[in-house]
């Protein structure tokens, strides 16, 4: 049960993560903030959770890494998605929408 | 794209580390620099500032161990760490480790040996091309419910020449030969086979050829194939052998080639047809003029291709079904034809013994498991402030306790190499005890099949072992770990999975004491067994008159008597006797049916005797005791009326309630190799004797006067006096028929008593390993007794102080821990009988002179254990007495 709902969760973080860098290169702490601008503070992303989810995506080869400097002039790590990010983030945008669909059939039937 | 991407990032994880952890670290780091920013901009102290940044992150070492987990390759990662941690963390506990690597050594290497015999035996393939294709063919005689009897020549042509799903059909009979010309006489194992026998096996000779068509059918001139042992014994391995004459029974035979080193005709131990044979040669009758109802042979098969065992079954019944049809001799007995795949045959009999230790060492393997658990335990409770700490520092639940499994799983690794020495030890002890049933074994190397067992059951008792710790500790409370300092006040509920792991050990220790008990008295009831005759104090040795000098019955006739005159003036020699078919020896059986004088049609086949021809004074010489009527004399030749003894069993079943004396029985005797179909009049009763099972009476049994029924094959019996040694006429009878006839062979010769230990040797096997095994689940449930109670009491000691403090006395004291032995070791009986009751069925067929639910043997075993759990209990409970109120209260 537990585990059914981390990998929603996960998969949707993923998607969102994507969605947030779609607007450009972001740093951790930015793409936090923009997820939470995005949804209207529907999801706010902890760290601990965002973080390990960006090297995942980096790791899949989505989103690169490099350093930078922040609004602040603090040196920052910055993502920014790459070719394989924009397709993967489509392909997850398109899949959502059919599961969200389905759901929603399946909500208004009686 | 995916992958691709995935692996360039495992390879830089795994290369290029330092400068991934450095970007981890600095990106954490900037994070949290930026929230601490925030803050003193939203107006907090820079303190405040921070402490809120660190809190909104959820700690910076816990986000940096959870991008850890999330890279590629983290669990190699992990693995690595954990197994370098296991290490040095078994490292600083020699004693623990040592004591449980060595547990696991003893079980794993028990298995180890255990299932090498195992691969062997009844695994491994055996050693002939495409072995699965082979089958024993059997024909039974339904009307006298004898499924395995040997063929008639008659029937292996007419199989051969009706089949189709067989590609080949070959036959065989083993006897003794005597090869002289060049050097000492010499009885051999001589195996009479047709053409085809060798060349079924798909093993080509390492010299010469092996026997063709064109040689078959000649008694004369023959060709023979040597096996590699005789070839380099006799011959000193010399290639030129082949070629050169030798005489076999008077006849020349040319040797045309040598098998190769290894080879050998591996079938089942009712066939008659043992391992070792050192002569191949053709039959030397022509197999289709010998009467079709004399069954001597067994035959061998190969599947045609695209045949099964199933589809040949079919076939051979079919053909059963026809011969029975147009043959009056396969009619009347109920012929059938069985169609069994060789491999199975061959390890019939060791099989249910093999399956039954390699349960037991099973049993074994889980006993070590359990003690190696409770040991984990014990451990995991003391390093609970450890792994509390490890815990508070950002290690997941899931982290820990995979770190626990690769600690037991290195635990286990170690036991199982050390486990390997220990099996190749206990093999070289199994080998030494091995029975001939099991001579097929040879002493190799490490297969990649017992390799691969040994690794697996590494994998899956650092599994058992490792399960229970590494749950107990993922499910404990980190901050009362802590809090506790690692010494647990919670007893009761705390040793709950050590209990129950004890009770296991009790459970399985007791069935395999209750089997190992079962063998035992099965072995002692064996060794005890009467055979029917007194072995002690008789000497044999065998010759066999054939060709050459012996061409017929009166020669032979001549040498028995001459030699049994001889033999008898020996010093020291009580009496002498010889027979066709020694008690235990491996020659083939000779037996037949017999029948009543005036008997009815249908009682013609429907009962068989083994048949045996006997020299006067055999019974005598063999401690066999005539119970009525007489034995043979020298009066019983040829110029007298045709008698025969027969046993009480044969007496008994032909004519209940009568006296056998006087009346007359249909049996064989045998005239110039001939066997003719004779009434001879009963003259004595003989006690039956067990020829082949030391567990079980056989058929009934005819004997006849060797002087009218005459055999080549002679095994002569020599009765020490009281006082003489028998063993020291193994010079003298060589003597004596060296000086009547230099070129008779003379073999085996042996006492007789070590004919009938040798019938014990298998049961013998069983039972010594099986006693091992259940001495050592004794001491690992002992062991796991002791390490339960006294980690209770060392638990408990403050309690303890209490008690004695308040003046307890040191009775009720002991009772506390006795209690608890009590509980489990009872507990664990009651299991244990339980699984007794509905396990040890299945050694039935082991079994004798026992039954499987042996009153007795349970009962000892449940006392024998219960005495190990109390002995166990003695050391804790002493300590508890002892337990010294002041220190044990500060302790806390």
């Amino acid at each position: 049960m537990a585990s059914e709902k981390a990998d929603l969760l996960q998969g949707t973080l993923d998607l969102l993560v994507l969605k947030a860098l779609a607007g450009g290169p972001l740093h951790g702490l930015g793409v936090s903030r923009r997820i939470g601008l995005i949804t209207r503070g529907a999801f706010d992303v902890k760290p601990g959770s965002l973080f390990p989810a960006l090297n995942r995506l980096e790791e899949n080869g989505w989103v690169a890494a490099s350093w930078g400097r922040s609004e602040n002039n603090r040196r920052a790590r910055f993502y920014t998605l790459t070719k394989a990010g924009q397709r993967q983030l489509a392909a997850e945008a398109r899949e959502w929408g059919r599961v969200a669909a389905a759901i929603g059939l399946a909500l208004e039937s009686t | 794209m995916l992958l691709a991407a995935r692996v360039r990032s495992l390879a830089r994880n795994l290369f290029r580390r330092r400068r991934v952890e450095r970007d981890l670290t600095d990106e954490v780091a900037s994070a949290v620099e930026m929230l601490v920013d925030e803050n003193v901009a939203a107006g907090m102290s820079p303190e405040e500032a921070r402490r809120q940044a660190r809190i909104d992150l959820g700690g910076v070492t816990q986000v940096q161990e959870a991008v850890r987990e999330s890279r590629a390759g983290a669990g190699l990662e992990t693995f690595w760490q954990d197994f370098r941690y296991a290490l040095r963390m078994l490292g600083r506990s020699p004693g623990f480790s040592v004591v449980a690597v060595a547990t696991l050594a003893l079980g794993i290497g028990a298995n180890t040996a255990i299932f090498t015999v195992l691969d062997a035996t009844l695994i491994a393939p055996l050693p002939y091309a495409d072995p699965s294709r082979l089958v024993m063919l059997w024909t039974g005689y339904r009307e006298a419910r004898q499924p395995r009897v040997p063929a008639s020549g008659h029937e292996v042509l007419e199989i051969r020449r009706r089949s189709r799903e067989l590609a080949e059909v070959a036959g065989i009979w083993v006897g003794a030969g005597s090869l002289t010309g060049e050097g000492e006489p010499e009885r051999v194992r001589l195996g009479l086979t047709t053409a085809n026998f060798l060349p079924i096996f798909g093993v080509p000779p390492a010299l010469g050829r092996t026997l063709l068509a064109s040689d078959e059918g000649s008694a004369g001139d023959r060709s023979v194939v040597l096996s590699d042992r005789f070839w380099r014994r006799r011959f000193g391995g010399d290639p030129a052998a082949v070629g050169k004459a030798v005489r076999i029974d008077g006849g020349l035979a040319t040797i045309v080639g040598v098998m190769p080193a290894g080879f050998d005709v591996l079938f089942a131990g009712d066939s008659s047809v043992p391992p070792g044979i050192e002569i191949f040669t053709t039959f030397g009758q022509d197999l289709s003029a010998m009467p079709r109802d004399m069954g001597w042979i067994r035959m061998v098969a190969r599947l045609a291709p695209g045949a099964t065992a199933a589809s040949a079954q079919a076939e051979v019944s079919a053909i059963a079904d026809r011969l029975r049809a147009e043959f009056a001799e396969y009619a009347t007995p109920g012929l059938e034809l069985q169609v069994v795949p060789l491999h199975a045959d061959a390890v019939r009999d060791v099989r249910p013994a093999l399956l039954a230790l390699f349960a037991g060492v099973g049993l074994v393997v889980l006993i070590a498991c359990a003690n190696v658990a409770n040991l984990l335990l014990a451990r995991a409770t003391r390093r609970e402030k450890e792994i509390g700490l490890r815990a508070a520092l950002g290690a997941s639940r899931g982290r820990i306790a995979r770190q626990l499994l690769t600690e037991s799983l290195v635990l286990s690794g170690l036991g199982a190499l050390l486990g390997l020495i220990v099996g190749r030890v206990g093999l070289s002890a199994l080998l030494a005890l091995r029975p001939a049933s099991l001579s097929r074994l040879a002493p190799t190397g490490l297969s990649g099949t017992v390799l691969a067992f040994t690794l697996l059951l590494a994998g899956a008792t650092g599994l058992i072992c490792g399960i229970a710790p590494a749950v107990a500790a993922s499910r404990r409370d980190l901050s009362r770990a802590l809090q506790e300092g690692g010494r647990g006040a919670s007893v009761g509920g705390r040793t709950r999975p050590q209990r129950v792991l004890v009770f296991a050990e009790v459970a399985l220790g007791f069935l395999l004491l209750v089997g190992a008990g079962l063998l035992v008295r099965t072995f002692v009831a064996l060794s005890g067994a009467d055979p029917g005759f007194r072995p002690e104090g008789t000497l044999t040795f065998q010759v066999s008159a054939q060709g050459g000098r012996y061409p017929d019955d009166a020669s032979r006739r001549r040498l028995a008597k001459t030699l049994s005159e001889k033999l008898a003036a020996l010093p020291g020699v009580a009496a002498v006797g010889a027979v066709s078919h020694l008690p235990f020896d491996d020659y083939p059986n000779w037996y037949e049916y017999y029948w009543r004088e005036g008997a009815p049609e249908s009682e013609k086949n429907s009962a068989m005797a083994d048949h045996r021809a006997v020299l006067p004074g055999f019974f005598e010489s063999l401690g066999a005791d005539v119970t009525h009527g007489r034995s043979f004399t020298d009066g019983d030749d040829a110029g007298h009326p045709n008698v025969i003894v027969v046993d009480e069993t044969l007496a008994k079943r032909t004519w209940p309630g009568e006296d056998p004396i006087g009346k007359r029985l249909h049996v064989s005797f045998i005239h110039e190799g001939s066997f003719d179909s004779t009434l001879a009049e009963v003259v004595g009763v003989v006690r039956h004797v067990r020829y082949r099972d030391l567990g079980a009476d056989g058929r009934g049994q005819v004997y006849v006067p060797y002087l009218q029924s005459v055999r080549p094959e002679l095994a002569f019996t020599l009765r020490a006096a009281r006082g003489a040694d028998a063993r020291t006429f193994a010079t003298s009878a060589r003597g004596v028929v060296a000086r009547l006839d230099p070129d008779l062979a003379v073999s085996k010769v042996r006492l007789l008593e070590d004919y009938v230990r040798q019938a014990s040797t298998a049961a013998r096997f069983t039972t010594v390993i099986a006693a091992a095994l259940a001495i050592l689940a004794l001491l690992l449930a002992g062991i796991g007794i002791y390490g339960i109670l006294a980690y209770t009491v060392a638990q408990r000691s403050g309690e303890i102080g209490v008690r004695v403090a308040l003046g307890g006395r040191p009775r009720d004291i002991v009772w506390l821990v006795l209690r608890q032995t009590v509980g489990l070791v009872g507990a664990g009986l009651a299991a244990g009988l339980v699984g007794a009751l509905l396990m040890t069925r299945l050694l039935q067929k082991l079994l004798y002179g026992v039954g499987p639910r042996d009153f007795g043997t349970l009962a000892a075993a449940a006392a024998v254990l219960a005495a190990v759990g109390l002995a166990a209990a003695l050391v804790p409970a002493r300590r508890a007495v002892r337990v010294d109120p002041i220190t044990a209260l500060r302790g806390d």
